[in-house]
């Protein structure tokens, strides 16, 4: 039986969290200390959905800044992805939004959800959750903080990359 | 080792096949077997160096973005891959540390610096927020507080009027200054609420140092000579009499101080002194010394008492009351005025605060009255008062008792503009803060009738508990007259009215003169006339301009003769404009009748 892996890409502005959500999923730690990503991390993580386990091949892709554009080539094979928010910033709403249209302008539409990071911070909220759900994506509210949420996440994911290959 | 390998590459040449195989002994680190295996990374590079390969367009090298990823033991290496063209084809695998740890340092910054840019704004918009909500809260607070306040202060002040007996007028007495002092701390808070929001601006009139010293001071003497104490005051020679700055703020700084003093004083004297201010040039730079005999200031504490809701100790707001704001709001004041305020004490002999303040000479005395006129009664008006607090209306009407005034009262602003739609008023007053119509809407929709009917502006009196200075606008923006804040004196209305209320141009006359035969008719006379106003506002709505001219004709003939001679003259100038067809003076000659009547009917009324 061949090994079923699927490309997973982590996008999103810079300090939304994309590294620490990874962290807290396929680690289980979180490190409040800000470390910026330059490139790609690659991490791997097996899951189990329903009868069938895969291999999620998680790339963490550096967060969009003024200085550098993500390198939409990085996505090419993957087979889904997560645009990462802070609930705490509306502006990084806004460039999630941006860049799920450069994904789909530059490889057609893929599988995504969207997830609003720091809900332990819930009380600073710029973001309201209901206006993030109107573009038609599954919204996630997670914290890599305490890790809530973010099992239900990937797992939704999944979920959704067996669905489409069926 | 090879010597790339020592570098930190691991080395793979491409066969024609494409295959990648391992060109020399491998790195300890770099992974056996397959290398697209070992990095998923390269999936997304090696169809970037494949085109590369075939095509290299003069270029040798080919690199790839950074990449992180767990090595066998689990620890995070960073790598990058270098494709290289030539007459062999190779790819290089290498550890990056160094090259991405320095770069990274720079983004790590630029990121940072972002993020807490971010933070600051987001910081400041909260503050913002809040300062507005405490804005907010402070009016909303100012109102509630002062509209009840202004009940109880004007009735205090007609009951002070009424017959007294001894004991019944020091209760009086004492419920009309605790009043005061409530107020007084009311306008401590606000004043500094306002400092604090930046929202004070300084007026800058003429004014007379000599009146403002002394109104300041004559206030102050009524307590310190319940007190016993001596209060003087002196202004040195070559102080310029006349200067521009904000008197009104002066006056409120040295009521301040010298109620602080008066205070902290239980025997002695207090002394206002004013003389040029020695470390500056200019002409109005002064320096103002209010100095007492009263228990002092401790050294550590003389520093902070221009600290708000400060004072010298804890126990001294028990016993000697107050906000501790006034000499913080004074502090500003000051400020603003361009000079700074400093004390100097000891403790059981005394204290002395001195300040200085920067004003513009004026050449010639101010041009308004000093004084405002202290006439105890006002002519008879026709008044429209709409108040949705009947206290207030209460208190207005008392005020206005004995002037012959007729007031029309309501309780909202729509029945106020249904009432001022039928008929002429000397003036009008309208609560700002009515269920309904509030009084601004109010304002305007009368100021549209009267355009409508090309009629001269009627007076408009804002009545508002908002002391904000945007309340202030917003009254003049509706169209408002004056701007009237409550407490609402009976001295401050009189004096509105005296300044805003045009005066009518004939001094309502009693039909004294008349032949005795006569007198049983005037009633009726005056009744056809003011039926004669409805006449003729109909007559010029139509444009029958004929009929104005003979209403103003008959009324021209037959005033004098009936001891009205202002209707007479009112008669003939309807006559020669309704001739011109000048529609303007029409209207204004009617609402002049309509005026006059009335004070002839409230003067004749018995």
């Amino acid at each position: 039986m061949t090994e079923l892996k699927k490309k997973i890409c982590m996008v999103g502005g810079f300090g939304v969290g994309k590294t620490s959500l990874v962290r807290r999923f396929v680690f289980s730690i979180f490190e409040d200390r800000y470390l910026t990503t330059v490139g790609v991390k690659i991490d791997r993580k097996d899951v189990v959905v329903g009868s069938t386990s895969l291999t999620l091949v998680l790339w963490d892709l550096a967060g969009e800044d003024d200085l550098a554009q993500l390198a939409v080539s990085h996505l090419r094979g993957a087979h889904g992805y997560i645009l990462v928010a802070d609930g705490c910033r509306a502006s990084t709403l806004a460039k999630a939004v941006e860049l799920h249209q450069r994904i789909t302008d530059q490889l057609g539409p893929l599988p995504c959800v969207l997830v609003l990071n720091k809900a332990d911070l819930r009380e600073q909220w710029e973001v309201e959750p209901a206006n993030a759900s109107e573009h038609g994506w599954p919204v996630f509210e997670t914290s890599a903080k305490s890790g809530a949420g973010v099992e239900e996440m990937f797992q939704a994911l999944a979920r959704l990359l067996l669905s489409e290959g069926q | 080792m090879s010597l790339l390998a020592a570098l930190g590459y691991a080395v793979f040449e491409r066969t024609p096949s494409g295959t990648l195989v391992p060109a020399e002994a491998a790195a300890a680190w770099a992974p056996a077997g397959d290398v697209s295996n070992a990095f998923p990374f390269l999936e997304i590079f090696l169809p970037d160096a494949e085109d590369f390969w075939a095509n290299p367009a003069g270029r040798t090298a080919l690199y790839s973005d950074f990449w992180t990823q767990a090595d066998s033991d689990g620890n995070e290496r960073q790598f990058s891959a270098i494709a290289i063209a030539g007459e062999r084809q190779f790819l290089l695998i290498e550890r990056a540390e160094r090259r991405l740890a320095e770069m990274r340092s720079a983004v790590q910054y630029a990121h940072e610096v972002s993020l807490a840019r971010d933070q600051i704004a987001k910081l400041n918009r909260e503050i913002e927020r809040a300062t507005q909500a405490k804005s907010e809260f402070l009016a909303r607070m100012s109102h509630e507080i002062r509209t009840p306040l202004n009940a109880l202060l004007g009735i205090g002040e007609l009951l002070a009027e009424t017959p007294l007996n001894e004991p019944q007028s020091e209760y009086v007495r004492i419920l009309r200054s605790a009043g005061d002092n409530l107020l007084a701390v009311i306008n401590d808070v606000l004043d500094f609420s306002k400092v604090e929001a930046g929202r004070i601006e300084l007026e800058n009139t003429a004014f007379d140092l000599s009146d403002v010293v002394a109104v300041a001071a004559s206030i102050a003497a009524v307590r310190a000579k319940a007190k016993g104490l001596d209060l003087t005051t002196r202004i040195h020679a070559d102080v310029p009499k006349y200067l521009t700055g904000d008197p009104a703020r002066l006056r409120q700084i040295l009521l301040n101080l010298l109620g602080n003093a008066t205070k902290f004083t239980a025997r002695g004297g207090i002394s206002v002194v004013v003389e040029k201010d020695s470390d500056r040039p200019d002409e109005g730079a002064l320096h103002f010394a209010v100095s007492d005999t009263g228990i002092g200031i401790p050294a550590d504490r003389i520093a902070s008492i221009f600290e708000s809701f400060s004072q010298a100790a804890a126990s001294t707001t028990r016993q000697y009351g107050g906000t501790g704001l006034g000499l913080a709001i004074s502090k500003r004041f000051v400020e603003l005025m361009g000079g700074r305020i400093w004390a100097e004490s000891k403790v059981g002999i005394g204290t002395t605060i001195h300040f200085t303040a920067s004003f513009g000479l004026a050449d010639a005395p101010p041009t308004s009255p000093g004084h405002p006129a202290t006439s105890k009664q006002t002519r008879a008006l026709r008044i429209l008062l709409a108040d949705d607090s009947a206290e207030n209306r209460f208190l207005i009407r008392s005020y206005l008792e004995g002037s012959g005034s007729v007031i029309d009262e309501v309780d909202d602003g729509a029945p106020a503009v249904e009432r001022f739609a039928q008929r002429a008023y000397d003036l009008v007053l309208l609560d700002s803060d009515m269920p309904v119509l509030d009084g601004y809407s109010a304002a305007v929709k009368i100021r549209a009738i009267e355009r409508e009917n090309n009629a001269a502006p009627t007076p408009i009196f804002a009545l508002t508990a908002h002391v904000w200075k945007q309340a202030e606008e917003r009254s003049f923006a509706a169209g408002c007259t004056a701007h009237l804040t409550k407490p609402l004196k009976r001295s401050t209305l009189l004096e509105a009215i005296q300044k805003f209320v045009p005066e009518l141009r004939a001094e309502p006359v009693v039909a004294a003169e008349v032949e005795p035969w006569l007198r049983p008719v005037i009633g009726k006379y005056l009744e056809n006339r003011r039926a004669d106003v409805a006449k003729l506002r109909s007559a010029l709505d139509s444009g029958d301009y004929a009929m104005v001219r003979l209403l103003g004709h008959q009324m021209a003939g037959t005033g004098g003769g009936y001891g009205f001679p202002a209707i007479s003259d009112i008669g003939a100038a309807l006559e020669e404009c309704a001739l011109a067809s000048d529609a303007a003076r029409m209207q204004a000659g009617i609402a002049e009748l309509d005026r006059y009547l009335l004070s002839v009917e409230t003067v004749t009324r018995p």
